[in-house]
């Protein structure tokens, strides 16, 4: 039996849907309450364990969950019940550029960012032009980044975050970033993450993508784990399900044909 | 609620040395972020942080001294008497809390996107603030001392001792920063209670008067008023700041223990209050 990067045990998280939310003081006295609300599990029971060095797709509807359970691997959420325990650095991709300062150069930026991420100065020090390279806007990394396209600010986020060299790389739907180019270097830095030995679990829709990276996956409906598995599997039965909902049939996937014309 | 325990004990069990020194470094570059981008864009930058202290003053010396005629008293045993001396060693320190405890207060809801999206310690957020308002005071501290010594007050005498005393105020104002950043998440009034409690407790401590016209002033000299105004940690504060600078002599013994007593206390409630309600902070925001 191979390691185990992550291990939820019977993981359950409750949400409050507020229908009255009393948020000044007058208010929660006049009314004697905090707030009318109702209860609503966005995860029930979920035992789930990631090998190390696996690469685990998180796939599911729309509120099926799976983001609040790669939240709760993240420890930004802390379950209501049960527990999740992990190995290693955990570094989570879920939202770029989370803390950017606009005011601040791409160079601070870099080294703020990765403090959030929980890098020491030192290693980033080191890192710092592997990071610059990767982004791959050297010319810009002086300049405040209120003046950074969507696309800069967004890769130089994503290279922070991925060249912290974390033991598990958590992603959320990020991955589709940025221009042609640079996606498939992202491709090419997943790939070499796996062969390091990071484990490296991805929420997404895009069934192609976790079909190429992922060797196991999970299926998610409403805050349930559906079925766990090899990747391939799981992905097929999610497909049947999906084409079965909206009444069309399921079309076998045939590998893409080779282009006829490249032009030079 | 025993399943919830359990799930904490893991969570604390994961948190190694390691994410002690990311907690620092993390400290560090926030409070790097806030200081650098204070005075961006602005003509004068850094200087703000004294222009700003300075026109106080001259406002206050003309209102308070002039129109008023509140007699500064002198210096003992330093001879220095001043009014504008005499008031920034108690304005300095206040501005620290007033800005400290703002921009604490407002620290966790202001971050609420970086919360919602990445794990780190939470009490960097209301630290980083209180540390930023720190390097203020040092600062204005530090050309105030310069002043001081022009007029012939040689101050770093007891510049061990004045080193001491702004470590335990930034306990004491981190103390109450954590806590009113914890619950500025449930309740958005506390911003607006701050604004109401600092006017009345900058009254409430000797900084535009001498103590002694509190202390020894007969129509309020009952047991109880005393008491309570002794009480406030801030007066005790301003009086060891006033000790150092001003009067250029030790802090009362007992002025000491209080500022110690009240920062423990402030640091031993705030982390309590903190660490108790920060788990729900990324679905509460």
């Amino acid at each position: 039996m191979s390691e185990i990067a992550i291990q939820a045990t019977e993981v359950s998280k409750r949400f409050r849907i507020y229908h009255e939310r009393n948020q000044s003081i007058k208010a929660m006295v006049l009314r004697r309450r905090r707030g009318v609300y109702e209860e609503f599990w966005a995860l029930k029971d979920i035992s789930l364990e990631i090998p190390k060095a696996s690469t685990y797709g998180l796939i599911g509807e729309n509120g099926s969950g799976k983001s609040t359970l790669l939240k709760c691997f993240a420890k930004i959420l802390v379950p209501d019940g049960g527990s999740v325990s992990s190995k290693g650095s955990i570094s989570a991709l879920l939202e770029l550029g989370a803390g950017f300062h606009p005011e601040l150069s791409g160079r601070e930026n870099v080294f703020l960012n990765g403090a959030i991420l929980g890098i020491s100065s030192a290693e980033l020090n080191r890192k710092f032009d592997e990071i610059v390279d990767f982004s791959g806007i050297e010319r810009f990394i002086d300049t405040p980044v209120k003046n950074y396209s969507s696309g800069m600010y967004v890769r130089l986020g994503f290279s922070v975050a991925i060249n912290v060299s974390p033991d598990i790389l958590l992603v959320d739907e990020v991955l589709a970033v940025g221009d042609a180019e640079f996606q498939q270097r992202c491709a090419n830095k997943f790939q070499e993450l796996k062969s390091s030995g990071c484990t490296i679990v991805v929420v997404s829709h895009a069934m192609e993508m976790i079909k190429n990276l992922c060797d196991h996956a999970a299926w998610m409906e409403h805050g349930q784990l559906k079925a766990h598995g090899e990747a391939q599997d799981i992905i097929e039965m999610y497909l049947r399900q999906v084409a079965h909902n909206t009444g069309e049939p399921y079309v076998e996937p045939k590998p893409e044909p080779e282009p006829e014309h490249i032009a030079p | 609620m025993a399943e919830r325990a359990k799930g904490m004990v893991i969570h604390v069990k994961t948190l190694k040395s390691n994410e002690l020194a990311a907690a620092r470094s993390l400290l560090v570059n926030l409070t790097l972020r806030e200081n650098r981008s204070k005075y961006k864009r602005s003509a004068l930058g850094w200087a703000w942080s004294l222009v700003n202290p300075l026109a106080t003053m001259l406002v206050f010396t003309f209102v308070f001294r002039f129109v008023f005629g509140i007699e500064a008293p002198a210096g003992d045993p330093s001879g220095l008497q001043n009014f504008g001396f005499f008031l920034m060693c108690g304005l300095l320190p206040w501005n620290f809390l007033s800005a400290g405890l703002s921009s604490a207060t407002a620290s966790v809801v202001g971050n609420a996107s970086l919360i919602k999206k990445v794990y780190f310690n939470r009490s960097v957020l209301p630290a980083a603030s209180v540390l930023s308002a720190n390097t203020n005071l040092l600062v204005e501290l530090a050309v105030l001392s310069l002043a001081l010594v022009v007029v012939g007050q040689f101050v770093f005498l007891y510049l061990p001792v004045a080193v001491v005393v702004i470590v335990l105020q930034m306990f004491f104002v981190l103390g109450i920063g954590l806590t009113l950043s914890a619950l500025n998440v449930y309740f958005r009034d506390i911003e607006h209670f701050l604004s109401i409690l600092l006017m009345l407790w900058f009254y409430a401590t000797p900084i535009i008067y001498p103590i002694t016209q509190v202390l020894d002033n007969p129509r309020l000299s009952a047991a109880p008023i005393r008491t309570l105004y002794l009480l406030n940690p801030m007066v005790h504060f301003v009086e060891a700041y006033r000790a150092i600078f001003y009067h250029l002599r030790m802090p009362e013994a007992d002025t000491i223990l209080y500022m110690f007593l009240s920062a423990a206390v402030s640091m031993a409630l705030g982390l309590w209050i903190f660490h108790r309600v920060e788990a729900r902070f990324a679905e509460e925001l």
